[in-house]
């Protein structure tokens, strides 16, 4: 009786969190939100070329600006447009050396994400 | 004497026996004849393709250390230095609010086209704080890094394409390249893209750059010679679009009131003198009778 209740359980979680696949974060540091909002509270920092798993949820609904991620023991929104499917060359990448110089605290590594929520970013195309 | 005999045979079959191993161990430690086997074998060249493949991995590897001490180039350093510069003063600019949505995408890349200018990339960040009322930063030269002010647009409650042209002045102002010229460090052009591996990064030049985007909009601001340049590069390309040129005189008399009548923005024409200039300079010159 416990192991088919078990069995349910497992099912029911499965088809309400469906794995869309894992992609990575693209701008230089950014946030997990806690809602779809730009301003809404961060869930914690991530850095550029961070492995993120998209995932469904039926219980969710979001815009189509907005991906429902997990990361470690978090399940957040993240901008659409700052995920990529192949690994991104981040700047971290390029100069980890220098970067690691910067030595940012947790204040500035935590502004530097906000930046990145709240640019516009656009392109005049032909 | 039969077992006389019998001991010299089988002693001399022994004695021929251990000549016959003490020659085996010869050839074993001949090592003209071992290199001979080795080079017949391709052995040896085995061995000193593997000492090649050593020696480049660890050639690869010690530039790949090598490279993780480089300075950003120049394409990097501005992108990052602005960044920098705007995570700083967070707490001035105020930039993290939750603001209103102008629509401004669609509207100042349809600007953007219609001045012919194609194929750029943009990027704009609003302020909660009254100053600046508008800037372009450095960034690349194929994409341009805007601010504006939205206490400034909507005390003048600018509509979004009033904002696009005020934001196409930055644009024109950025390929100028004068705040970039004003901010440069001495000493960037020997760091960018230079190696600073057994050193200490020299990190002036990069924390330098605020301090003088500071200063640039403290003390500097553009010059009325700058100002009159852009006026009439904006008239030239604004010309042929009678609509855009009169929302750009609109927007000139808009800025011009605020400055004048509210002392909050007064500090405006320091950075940007001056509106009544402006819509001076647009005026059609008068023909001589």
């Amino acid at each position: 009786m416990s192991a088919l209740m078990v069995l349910l359980f497992a099912v029911s979680a499965w088809a309400q969190n469906k794995a869309v696949g894992v992609f990575y974060f693209t701008p230089i540091l950014g946030h997990v939100h806690q809602s779809p909002t730009r301003t809404s509270p961060s869930l914690t920092t991530i850095q550029c070329g961070h492995p993120l798993k998209v995932i469904e949820d039926s219980k969710v609904i979001i815009g189509e600006e907005w991906s429902l991620v997990s990361v470690a023991d978090w399940k957040g929104f993240v901008w659409k447009k700052h995920l990529a499917a192949k690994k991104p060359d981040c700047i971290q990448g390029r100069y980890p050396k220098f970067f690691d110089g910067l030595s940012l605290d947790l204040a500035e590594l935590y502004y530097w994400g906000r930046l990145h929520d709240h640019w516009t970013e656009g392109q005049v195309k032909p | 004497m039969m077992f006389s005999w019998i001991f010299y045979v089988v002693f001399s079959a022994i004695a021929q026996d251990t000549t016959l191993a003490q020659e085996k161990e010869l050839d074993v430690v001949d090592f003209q004849h071992v290199k001979d086997v080795l080079k017949k074998d391709g052995l040896m060249q085995e061995v000193q393709k593997k000492k090649k493949e050593v020696s480049q991995i660890r050639e690869i590897r010690a530039e790949e250390e090598k490279a993780r001490y480089l300075w950003p180039s120049e394409d990097d350093f501005w992108p990052l230095a602005t960044e920098y510069w705007l995570v700083k003063e967070a707490p001035l600019l105020l930039w993290d609010f939750d603001r209103p949505d102008y629509g401004l995408e669609g509207s100042f890349a349809t600007v953007l086209k219609t001045v012919g200018m194609l194929q750029k990339r943009y990027r704009i960040l609003a302020l909660n704080a009254p100053a600046p009322g508008h800037l372009g930063l450095p960034w690349s030269d194929q994409e341009f890094c805007l601010l504006f002010s939205v206490p400034f647009v909507r005390a003048m409650d600018l509509s979004k394409l009033e904002i696009s042209l005020l934001l196409l002045e930055d644009v024109l102002r950025l390929q100028e390249g004068w705040l970039k010229d004003f901010a440069r460090p001495a000493n960037l052009k020997t760091l960018v893209g230079s190696n600073f591996q057994g050193k200490k990064p020299d990190y002036s030049a990069f924390y330098e750059v605020g301090k003088s985007y500071r200063k640039f909009l403290n003390e500097k601001g553009y010059s009325f010679q700058q100002q009159f340049q852009i006026t009439k590069k904006m008239n030239d390309l604004l010309k042929s679009h009678p609509d855009l040129w009169n929302a750009y005189v609109r927007l000139l008399g808009k800025i011009d009131r605020l400055v004048k009548g509210n002392r909050q923005f007064a500090d405006y024409v320091k950075l940007y003198p001056s509106p009544e200039m402006q819509i001076r300079w647009l005026a059609p010159e008068e023909k001589v009778p």
